[in-house]
């Protein structure tokens, strides 16, 4: 059943990589998604678009120890398998000398974080999934001590390759984009209408009809909390949450609590991701109950990101890595697997149809960077919290 | 002793070494474990509640104190003690704010108290639910023991032996099985909605769903206490009470009830602070809105705000532990109050329809309810996972076959999630039940000191979990500097065994100390008096007395191991040694049904090795309960 369902998509795919032969990325050796099962991806389609094929390069060798986090290894998604796998298997085929090793640090980047400001070691040479808000914290409590070097550019090729919107707007230029998310809001159209800005949230229509996620410690939690800071600044957002909780939002634990009691029906409205409908099409679920709301036009962008741990041993690895990382198919297939955007822009990654005609990008992309967020994070979290808790 | 007549003199002579020396060998053993797993992580982590730029102060608990989100109106009692005319204003305010008010349950209208509007603040918040949960597991548990301790029928000891599997679950667990039983469109509103009474309660009422959740969890561990505990209830005394004229209500008032309300006070209060410091559940259903001290707690530490945390779950850990001093007095008061049974005499509980009396079909009736608490998100959790947004599917266990066959070395697999669960289980249970013991046997007695003793015996669960985390990975994982060039560290199988079993211990020692000291001390007295050493009168006397405790508590200890996510994250990186919750975690995508497959395998599994701990204890003690 499984396998009949992956020679389907592996199908569309190879279509859609015929039509894709403009896509300049010499890396790119297969556009199928990918799969456990390496054997179908010889059906002569799909190798027309190889320009050039992957060369190993026997030059660089050893053991590049790529830190991140747990679904970025052992998240499953339909029949997509985690990235990781895939990564780590074309990587290797890539440079035949060197080996990835993963690492998931158990509390994240905030373990690093600790060992750094303690002095004990930091067993990783790349970290795969910062946020701009870590690079935030990093410098909060590791002051002068450093967890990530500041990146030469130059020495990855598709460094250029990435959407300039996706820049973390770092003084030290530590991080480079890999994928990208949207939050947005994801309401059921049988119960409610689209609204058309955040102020409509606060408006009757919406009462008691939104599913928000806490900021502490949730991306989609704090990106939404962001969102309105940009949009009604520091000085009013708390304003506008006294607003929405007048209205009744509720704000859950985590993404998974409040997507779970949005697929249970307690409310027809939660705070989510704009690539919601490519999960509801791959289930063959209702679209109705997967709209994807923009008000304002706007949706939070929240980048991830790369970086060199500083003092690695393996720089020119890690280096090699990253800008593999960016390569047309790796983009794709993690784009797939953790159905967020690619970082690069679209002449250097193709998509199937079913990733890019269900997943939307608002048409003004909201976020705050580095140094909006730096000093006024924690506090903003803070307050928004404990106005919440004593609601 | 019969034996020793067949033993070589040098046998007997290290027989003799072991039984003079094998409880000094537990105590130190059990110091040494404590102080490595717990203590000295614990410690490092709260002495940064009382210091401010490295100088000791108490400056972090004052401002707490004087913060009215912490702790509501008292912070301005608190902040300006000697405003009296203010205080007595504001109690005057407060008196003055009691009333009646109509209130309705669906149709049903009901005369509602009114209280005074005093804002407790996040303690005071906390301190609230917990109590409403500790109730609400109280009542619920409470009639499962009595069911379970004098009716006989049909799976009665299978289902005594998965009381607590509740206990094990994994709160994203719970959570998605509450929302698929009692949401919306959850199992119940489907059954409801057939006669028109569809309930919103997650909408209506979200605290009610959270104790709900909480007496889920806790009222299975009231209920397992109590059981141990009634089944040691000396049935001899009973027979002599009502063979003196004693009605059966009476007897039941004079003699059970006194046995057992220490293990029913000891439920209520592992419950109490338990949910006192809950932390995912209550915001997967309640939300950010009822969030607990717990909540934040977790946002200081994930803000690497250590201090902060610290001084929170210091004041936690003195509230918890003050109300466990409170208990032990209590329960130090009570000791001694007969020998413990041996044997139980049980009804059947439905020999033929005519037998159906009033007492019978309210234990019919209470089935149906801890059937609809117990069984709905049980039963969801397998539902989800053999279904997804179109209908049945085995796709989810397609999945964990595939990972199982194919998965790469840094993927966590099902089957050596199972394996680890059930070796770790096993080892913690070897090792927290003699923990449990030894430390219940040399705190019991009476006087202060001892009891203080005591209650700081419990202190793995009077600890923020979050800090306790904080302290395995900052103490024991980066090391700890020693004087010289040592460094302490701590990490891998052995050390996962040593947070759970400390995570246990305290549930072994609450299970034996009662029933302990409900022993005649007579019994002991008179086998030390004929030459047996204090070991073997504890093995050979006393323990066999209070079995049913021992195995309790063994079946509490072996289920934590199961539960545990935590410290097992921390401290065994290698994603080989992941157990079964942490494989539903991992497993956990954009979809449930994966994690559902994978908890729903933790589910039999757990079921399953519950039923045989229980038999093969059973069969160990000597008892066939």
């Amino acid at each position: 059943m499984r396998r009949r369902r992956f020679l389907q998509a592996a199908g569309s795919a190879s279509a859609l990589g015929l039509a894709g032969c403009l896509v300049q990325d010499e890396g790119s050796t297969s556009t199928e998604p990918t799969t456990d099962d390496a054997t179908t991806s010889d059906d002569g389609a799909t190798s027309t678009t190889s320009e050039t094929t992957t060369e190993a390069t026997a030059d660089l060798a050893g053991t590049v120890r790529v830190a991140t986090y747990e679904s970025f290894l052992n998240a499953p998604s339909e029949s997509y398998d985690a990235p990781g796998k895939f990564v780590k298997e074309r990587f290797e085929e890539q440079y035949p000398e060197a080996t990835v090793e993963y690492t998931v640090p158990s509390n994240g980047l905030n373990e690093y974080i600790q060992r750094r400001k303690r002095g004990a070691s930091v067993d990783a040479d790349v970290y795969v999934g910062l946020n701009v808000d870590d690079l935030v914290r990093i410098d909060e409590n590791l002051g002068d001590k450093r967890l990530f070097e500041g990146l030469d550019r130059g020495r990855m090729e598709r460094a250029s390759h990435v959407r300039d919107e996706l820049e973390f707007g770092d003084p030290k230029g530590r991080a480079l984009a890999y994928d990208t998310g949207y939050i947005s809001l994801v309401y059921d159209e049988r119960d409610v209408d689209a609204p058309e800005t955040l102020d409509d949230l606060t408006t009757s229509p919406y009462k008691s009809k939104l599913l928000a996620q806490t900021a502490q410690g949730t991306d989609t939690g704090q990106a939404f909390l962001l969102w309105t800071i940009a949009e009604k600044g520091a000085d009013g957002y708390l304003d506008y949450w006294r607003d929405l909780l007048d209205n009744d939002v509720k704000v859950l634990g985590s993404w998974w609590d409040s997507y779970s009691a949005y697929l249970d029906d307690q409310r027809p409205m939660v705070v989510s991701y704009s690539t919601d409908q490519v999960y509801a099409n791959r289930d063959g679920q209702n679209m109705a109950k997967h709209q994807v709301g923009f008000p304002n036009d706007q949706g939070y962008a929240n980048p991830e990101g790369m970086g060199v741990i500083q003092g690695s041993d393996e720089v020119d690895l890690a280096y090699a890595f990253m800008d593999f990382v960016l390569r047309g198919d790796v983009q794709q297939t993690i784009a797939l697997s953790n159905v967020q955007f690619p970082a690069v822009t679209d002449e250097h990654v193709d998509l199937p149809a079913a990733f890019s005609d269900y997943a939307y990008r608002p048409e003004d992309p909201v976020s705050l960077g580095y140094d909006e967020l730096k000093g006024n994070l924690s506090g903003w979290v803070e307050d928004w919290s404990r106005l919440v808790a004593s609601n | 002793m019969s034996q020793s007549s067949t033993r070589s003199p040098s046998r007997a002579f290290v027989q003799r070494l072991v039984d003079e020396h094998a409880l000094a060998v537990g105590v130190g053993g059990t110091a040494v474990v404590l102080l490595l797993v717990l203590y000295v992580p614990v410690g490092v982590v709260f002495s940064e509640a009382f210091g401010v730029d490295g100088a000791p102060s108490v400056a972090r608990f004052a401002a707490v104190f004087t913060d009215d989100f912490y702790v509501g109106d008292l912070a301005g009692v608190l902040a300006s003690p000697l405003a009296f005319d203010a205080h007595a204003a504001a109690i005057a305010g407060f008196v003055g704010g009691f009333g009646v008010r109509v209130a309705t349950l669906g149709p049903i209208p009901y005369p509602a108290p009114v209280l005074p509007s005093v804002d407790t603040g996040l303690f005071g918040f906390t301190a609230w639910q917990a109590l409403l949960s500790t109730v609400a597991s109280v009542l619920v548990g409470l009639p499962a023991a009595y069911v379970l301790a004098t009716f006989e029928f049909r799976g009665r000891k299978t289902l005594r032996s998965i009381t607590i599997l509740p206990f094990v679950l994994p709160g994203i667990l719970v959570a998605a099985g509450f929302f698929a039983a009692f949401g919306e469109s959850g199992l119940l509103n489907d059954v409801l909605g057939v006669v028109g009474l569809h309930q919103s309660l997650l909408e209506t009422n979200p605290l009610f769903v959270v104790v709900l959740a909480h007496a889920f969890y806790n009222a299975p561990l009231v209920a397992r206490v109590t059981t141990g505990a009634w089944e040691s209830v000396d049935a001899r005394m009973v027979e002599t009470a009502r063979s003196l004229g004693a009605p059966r209500r009476r007897a039941f008032r004079d003699v059970v009830v006194p046995q057992l309300l220490p293990a029913v006070m000891a439920g209520a209060l592992l419950t109490y602070v338990f949910t006192f410091m809950t932390f995912p559940i209550v915001l997967a259903l309640g939300g950010l809105q009822l969030a607990t001290v717990e909540v934040w707690v977790y946002n200081a530490a994930q803000n690497l705000d250590v201090p902060t945390a610290a001084t929170l779950a210091v004041m936690e850990t003195a509230i918890s532990l003050a109300l466990t001093y409170a208990y032990l007095r209590y329960e130090a008061g009570r000791s001694g109050l007969g020998s413990a049974g041996v044997d139980v005499d049980r009804e059947r509980f439905l020999p033929d329809l005519s037998a159906l009396d009033a007492k019978r079909v309210a234990v019919l009736a209470y089935g149906a309810f801890a059937a609809v608490l117990f069984l709905a998100p049980l039963v969801a959790l397998l539902a989800e996972s053999v279904t997804d947004g179109t209908g049945f599917t085995l796709d989810n266990y397609a999945f964990l076959v595939q990972r199982q066959a194919t998965g790469a070395a840094f993927q966590t697999k099902p089957l050596d999630a199972i394996a680890n669960s059930l070796v770790f289980a096993t080892a913690t249970l070897l090792v927290a039940v003699p923990m449990g013991v030894v430390v219940a046997v040399v705190s019991s007695g009476r006087g202060r000191t001892r009891t203080v003793v005591d209650a700081l015996t419990m202190l793995p669960v009077a600890v923020s979990g979050i800090v306790f985390g904080v302290g395995l990975l900052t103490g024991l994982v980066f090391g700890i500097d020693l004087p010289g060039p040592y460094t302490l560290k701590v990490t891998g199988v052995v050390a996962v065994v040593a947070a759970h079993a400390v995570a246990a211990y305290p549930f072994v020692v609450r299970n034996v100390k009662p029933q302990l000291a409900a022993v005649d001390r007579s019994l002991v007295e008179s086998a030390r008096a004929l030459g047996a050493t204090r070991v073997r009168a504890l093995l050979d006397v006393q323990l066999p007395l209070v079995w049913p405790g021992v195995l309790a508590g063994g079946a509490f200890a072996f289920a934590i191991s199961m539960g545990e996510f935590d410290s097992t994250v921390i401290l065994a990186t290698q994603s080989s040694t992941a157990t079964m919750p942490v494989a539903v975690e991992r497993y956990l995508g954009r979809t449930l049904g994966p994690a559902m497959a994978m908890g729903s395998v933790l589910l039999v599994v757990t079921a399953a090795s519950f039923v045989a701990v229980d038999r093969l204890g059973g069969y160990l003690g000597g008892f066939d309960r």
